[in-house]
């Protein structure tokens, strides 16, 4: 008969030991997946084909896949950003919306000189999500609502929004779908890079990446936000600002989601559509934990996201797999990564307990 | 007539730190019996044992008069020995019958509340409770939730009965029922263990007292008739030890003023009405039992918790109710109760935790920017001069030992100008040398003119280090003295409200 299992946590993983658990996960998690993909017909040798020759080894594949990405990192920094103080952003597809409609207001209504339409737009952009989230963070850090609820349901909210615009007051009257007017050429549209699809999108998320690691670990707030996700309680007896340095985190976070937003809206859609934000909210945590809420990281993650949102395409469009099969991919892949790092924590001791 | 239970020889170490040292302890049928000791005495290490959460290291057990082989809660429960934690294990959102049918469906042989309701209606007569089965848990006052706890170990079948402090939650009044109740059920035939350290409750109630200290059986099983509160409180708290060296040293202006304050606490008692001043280079020393109001003083004084009411001035800077930097600003430094809690941040790395506080107040960068090299130049600095082993300024904090990590905070703390520390249980948890490097440190820190306040539940500690000497008691301040001006038995019977 087997005996009581214990489980003891590790006073200190060594590198070795949590990179090869990062690796370890991520491999088990592609392994189940493809086991999926199996189980559905998709031979092995058609994964590899799809997975890798044509999504990472192929030009236009990888076009497909930086184009992918784009959204990915911004939403991916979004969400590590709040994550990273527990500050649960569970309505990043919401200031998306927001994003995606301050950006087009401003198009529409050729706010500003031509010159500087576009970066206005996504000032206008950021600031519109940096609001939307500022609700629930006001909420949180006056009254200790739970930004779970608030940032999630919010999300509702701004779709009923984008609908209402979109059915009504900014219906293109040239078209049969709720969709605005398109954007402008040349002034209010992200410029192609003439590779594929691919547009200037992407130096907006690398950068916002770039600055993000920059103020993570030289900025003061940076520090803050280390503390304060390390341990809150002491984090303000020490006397950092706590409730300030929260709200800023929020700001940045709910900013990040407006301009992926926006910059899916200028640099693939030219317009406003009611499928631009769907389902982003989801990939943004999972790329945020993948990442361990590092801006670096989280924008490698991205791509590789990126890579199996593309393949996930093909898969849907040329082995009628269900559209979830991109969902469930990411899913299976996260899941096996903590439960293989849960590993890195803890190990398992058999029978008698080491010491009471 | 044989003991109903009896505890033989009984050692137990913690890492290595002993919590009991042969203790002994034995209990009749038919009686309340006070256990009494100061924190940390080792008093309900002792009652785990009996209730077989703790494997004693050595030491025997025996139930009426049998050998019991008690390791684990179930052993104990099936020979009737049920105990009543100090804090209750109810689910709050359950009606009193689900509460009882979730512990007690074997000994009920019951699986639905419904079918609970009438069991637990009888036995609450039985034993002279009033309790409606219905009622939710959370909707219950305290001392109501205490009864269904005691009717919860009854139902099981208990017929010796430990209590954990149970009255350290209760109104005077409150008290004052349960522990008639306890008489009763002891009149009923059971064995009551009262844990407690209140001389009251002991002389009023119990038949007999056993006495431990530091681990030990100082006094075992005198019948309580014989004793009065001079004879228990100087048992308890022991004759004067040997006192480290106390630092001379003159006294200067106020540079801390506490008028009339007072802080609602989370549980019953906060701190009411309080008044005091320190001056610098004075080590003002805050004795009693824990949860007398320490914790909301504390967190008032490092201004973490804002006062219902009164003033707090430093260097003659009025701070009551600002934030934390505020009172930093002043030049405050605080040493937490629990330093791995609201004192250092265990996963960041140990040049992070000893710069967390000087960032906020400019050091190490600009507004904008921090200069990490700068911070893990001054923590190496630290780690030199105060002897913090096994620390790297890179080294995760939470790897430290609990001696190691209180020099990193004290080492942080007691950076730059301090005018005001505040120190609560700055040695909880620590070893003999640990504890003596803190001491040293606290009196450094006085001798640099720091005006030090040091809370704590070791009154050893308390005389050795203090040049002020006061007492809390129920949120208040019951009495202050020089040092040398006060005998321990005085300090311990305003302790324990027996003035």
């Amino acid at each position: 008969m087997l005996g009581p299992v214990y489980l003891v946590p590790r006073q200190e993983a060594p590198l070795w030991l949590r990179a090869s658990t990062f690796v370890g996960g991520i491999a088990l998690g592609l392994l189940i997946a493809f086991g999926i993909l199996i189980a559905y017909g998709v031979s092995a040798g058609q994964i590899v084909n799809e997975f890798i020759v044509f999504v990472f080894l192929d030009l236009n594949g990888l076009a497909q896949v930086v184009t992918a990405s784009t959204p990915l990192v911004l939403v991916g920094l979004a969400s590590a950003v709040a994550l990273k103080l527990r500050f649960w952003n569970i309505g990043v597809e919401g200031q998306m919306w927001l994003g995606c409609i301050a950006a087009t207001g401003v198009a529409l209504f050729d706010i500003g000189p031509d010159l500087v339409r576009l970066p206005l737009m996504f000032v206008a952009a950021a600031v519109a999500g940096a609001c939307w989230i500022g609700i629930p963070a006001f909420l949180k850090l006056r009254f200790r609502v739970n930004e779970i609820i608030t940032s999630l349901l919010l999300t509702y909210v701004a779709y009923q929004l984008v609908q209402h615009l979109l059915f009504g007051a900014w219906h293109d009257p040239g078209s049969a779908f709720p969709n605005s007017q398109h954007y402008d050429e040349g002034t209010e549209r992200l410029a192609r890079l003439g590779w594929g699809s691919t547009h200037t999108g992407i130096w907006i998320a690398v950068g916002a990446g770039v600055l993000l690691w920059i103020v993570m670990t030289r900025a003061r707030i940076g520090f803050y936000m280390d503390a304060i996700g390390a341990n809150a309680d002491a984090a303000r007896a020490a006397g950092v600002p706590v409730v300030l340095t929260t709200a800023l985190a929020a700001a940045m976070s709910g900013g990040l989601a407006g301009v992926a937003g926006a910059g899916l809206a200028a640099g693939q859609e030219y317009r406003m559509t009611l499928f631009i934000a769907g389902g982003y909210t989801f990939s943004g945590i999972v790329i945020a934990f993948i990442g361990r809420f590092r801006p670096i990281p989280v924008v490698v993650t991205a791509f590789v996201v990126g890579g199996v949102y593309t393949a996930g395409d093909t898969l849907k469009v040329f082995y009628q797999l269900p559209g979830a099969i991109t969902t469930l991919i990411e899913a299976v892949i996260l899941l096996s990564l903590v439960t293989v790092e849960f590993f890195s924590r803890y190990h398992l001791t058999y029978g008698v307990r080491e010491r009471a | 007539m044989t003991n109903a239970l009896e505890i033989v020889g009984a050692s137990k170490a913690f890492d290595g730190r002993p919590a009991l040292r042969r203790a002994s302890f034995a209990c009749g049928w038919g009686e309340v019996h006070a256990l009494l000791g100061e924190n940390g005495a080792g008093k309900s290490t002792l009652m785990n044992v009996a209730c077989g959460l703790y494997a004693p290291d050595e030491g025997t057990i025996a139930v009426d008069g049998e050998p019991a082989a008690i390791t684990a809660p179930a052993d104990a429960a099936r020979l009737g020995i049920g105990m009543v934690h100090q804090h209750y294990k109810l689910v709050q959102r359950f009606t009193v019958a689900e509460n009882i049918v979730l512990a007690c469906r074997d000994a009920l042989g019951v699986r639905r509340p419904r079918d609970a309701a009438g069991a637990v209606a009888a036995k609450a007569a039985e034993v002279g409770f009033e309790i409606d089965p219905g009622a939710v848990v959370g909707a219950l006052s305290i001392a109501e939730q205490q009864r269904v706890e005691i009717l919860k170990v009854l139902l099981l079948g208990a017929r010796i009965l430990i209590l954990d402090e149970p009255t350290s939650v209760l109104t005077d009044q409150e008290s004052v029922q349960a522990l008639t109740f306890m008489r009763r059920l002891a009149d009923d035939g059971h064995a009551v263990v009262l844990i407690t350290h209140k001389l009251r409750e002991v002389i009023g109630y119990s038949s007999r007292v056993t006495v431990m200290r530091g681990g030990e059986t100082v006094l075992a099983g005198a019948e309580t008739a014989g004793l009065d509160a001079e004879t228990l409180a100087r048992t308890m708290v022991g004759e004067e030890g040997e006192a480290p060296e106390r630092h001379a040293r003159p006294l200067g202006e106020v540079r801390l003023r506490v008028e009339d304050l007072s802080v609602r606490g989370a549980g019953s008692i906060g701190v009411d009405g309080i008044d005091f001043a320190v001056r610098g280079g004075e080590i003002y020393g805050i004795a009693g039992v824990g949860g007398n109001g320490q914790q909301e003083l504390a967190d008032a004084l490092t201004g973490l918790r804002a006062p219902a009411r009164g003033r707090i001035a430093i260097d003659g800077a009025e701070l009551a109710g600002r934030d934390v930097p505020a009172f930093r600003r002043r030049g405050l430094r605080a040493i937490p109760a629990d330093r791995f809690r609201t004192g250092l941040l265990a996963e960041l790395a140990v040049y992070e935790n000893h710069g967390v506080t000087g960032v906020p107040a400019g050091e190490y960068g600009s507004p904008a920017l921090v200069r990490r090299g700068a911070m893990r130049a001054a923590a190496a600095q630290s780690i030199e001069a105060y002897s913090i082993h096994g620390a790297a300024p890179g080294t995760a904090a939470r790897l430290l030992s609990g001696g190691n990590a209180q020099k990193l905070l004290l080492a942080r703390e007691l950076r730059g100008e301090a005018s005001v520390l505040i120190a609560h249980s700055p040695t909880r948890g620590l070893d003999v040398s640990a504890c003596r490097t803190v001491h040293e440190l606290l009196q450094g820190a006085a001798d640099a003119g720091t005006a030090c306040v040091l809370i704590s539940e070791d009154l050893e500690e308390v005389l050795a280090l203090s040049t002020t000497v006061a007492v809390i008691s129920r949120g208040r301040l019951v009495g202050a003295f020089e040092a040398g001006q006060v005998s321990r038995a005085e300090i311990g019977r305003l302790m324990l409200g027996h003035a």
